[in-house]
């Protein structure tokens, strides 16, 4: 009796059920052959999942872990985004340097138009370096990720090490989120991005409103990985220094 | 929806994490695809959180879910990504690289010259290691044609993988 390729692979792959699996049993026991066909099924098996098993132990990218992240206290951003129109354009990926002043001065706009009662701009120019300062400032000085507070204009999402060795943080607000790097004492802006309009949904949490630009940024400058809630108090306790 | 089970659905996709990248790295050559593709399946898991029935298996709902926007995606893409295939896999070997890391690249390598059916079943059965029933169900498609495909795509594996020059 001959045995189709897909009778065999099944056999190899223990879907085949009694009698035919009894059967196949026997025929193989008989024929050297016929073993050896299955025996190369099975290996071809162990060699596929072979391939891709270090998949599995590969670092999480921050923007994946970032998605679902634990729901801790989640709406932080609704209060304002019922204050806020629901659409607004999509900044993409940027860097500050390509930006110029031009775009600069229209996302100060978006912001200061936003929040007017907050008093005090949040981002200003410094020695022609864009820093984070008020609310946003703050928030990047003193709010724990790790222990976020419901309600507040400013969420701190991710807090990380950059590449040049500086800490870095993601943050955002109902219209804006980014990423600062702390040098000498300030928070620099990287990167900038309007939030999110599905952040306006409710349906997502918090964590997970921060823009693909943002993300990607991230991605990009990450030094190993984020810093865990101890190693994240720790940093804030040293005032962001390194 | 309450918050509870959306909670769950988000620990027990956190958990499911690893196994949607391996999942996503059959259907795509490229990590950076792989993970836009899990990354695209998460948000859209998320926001149907409700429409899972709990109880039912989340890891099958999920590949289902992959393998739809891969299909999207592909459609858009054109296939495209397979001739980036060599360049990246190329950069990481290195004087390390060991004889079983040399064998991953030509076997993935093979994968992504598969179709993109044959792709789907060989993630799901036998890198996942789902049951041929289990995988059926995933694509959609009856028993027969699962099995069939399978069989098709091993063929294929070996022959490229036979081949020297279509290994390398």
């Amino acid at each position: 009796m001959t045995w189709s390729d897909e009778t065999l692979m099944a056999f190899a792959d223990g879907e085949l059920a009694d009698p035919a699996c009894g059967d196949v049993e026997r025929a193989i026991a008989a024929d050297a052959a016929l073993r050896e066909r299955v025996a190369a099924l099975r290996r071809q098996r162990a060699r596929l999942a072979a391939a891709f098993a270090p998949v599995l132990d590969e670092p999480m990218p921050p923007r994946l872990a970032e998605l679902l992240r634990a729901a801790e206290p989640p709406k932080v951003v609704q209060l304002d985004a019922r204050r806020v129109a629901r659409e607004r354009p999509r900044v993409l990926p940027t860097s500050w340097a390509r930006w110029g002043g031009m775009a600069a001065a229209l996302l100060l706009g978006v912001l200061l138009g936003t929040q007017p009662e907050r008093g005090g701009p949040e981002i200003g120019p410094r020695d022609a370096r864009l820093v984070a300062e008020g609310p946003i400032g703050d928030a990047l000085s003193s709010q724990l990720a790790s222990a976020p507070v419901a309600g507040a204009p400013v969420a701190v999402q991710l807090s990380f090490v950059d590449k040049s060795g500086r800490y870095c943080r993601t943050f955002s607000t109902s219209a804006l989120a980014g990423v600062a790097c702390r040098r000498d004492g300030q928070w620099d802006l990287q990167t900038l991005a309007a939030a999110d309009p599905a952040s306006a949904t409710g349906l997502r949490q918090a964590a997970s409103t921060l823009p693909r630009a943002v993300l990607d940024a991230v991605d990009r400058s990450i030094a190993g990985p984020a810093l865990d809630a101890a190693g994240e108090r720790q940093a804030r306790d040293a005032g962001w220094h390194r | 929806m309450t918050d509870s089970s959306s909670d769950t659905v988000r620990r027990d996709l956190a958990a499911l994490l690893p196994r949607l990248r391996r999942f996503g790295r059959t259907l795509a050559a490229r990590r950076e695809d792989a993970d836009d593709l899990v990354q695209i399946a998460v948000e859209r898991a998320l926001l149907r959180a409700d429409q899972w029935q709990p109880g039912t298996r989340l890891d099958s709902w999920m590949f289902r879910i992959m393998q739809n926007a891969w299909i999207d995606e592909a459609r858009a893409r054109e296939r495209r990504s397979q001739t980036f295939v060599a360049e990246e896999e190329g950069e990481r070997v290195g004087v390390s690289t060991t004889d079983a890391q040399i064998d991953a690249i030509a076997v993935r390598k093979a994968v992504a010259q598969l179709s993109e059916d044959q792709r789907a079943v060989v993630g799901l059965v036998l890198v996942d290691g789902l049951a041929y029933k289990e995988a059926a169900d995933v694509l959609g498609v009856p028993i027969g044609t699962l099995t069939s495909r399978l069989a098709r795509a091993r063929e294929a594996l070996q022959a490229i993988l036979s081949d020297p020059e279509g290994a390398r």
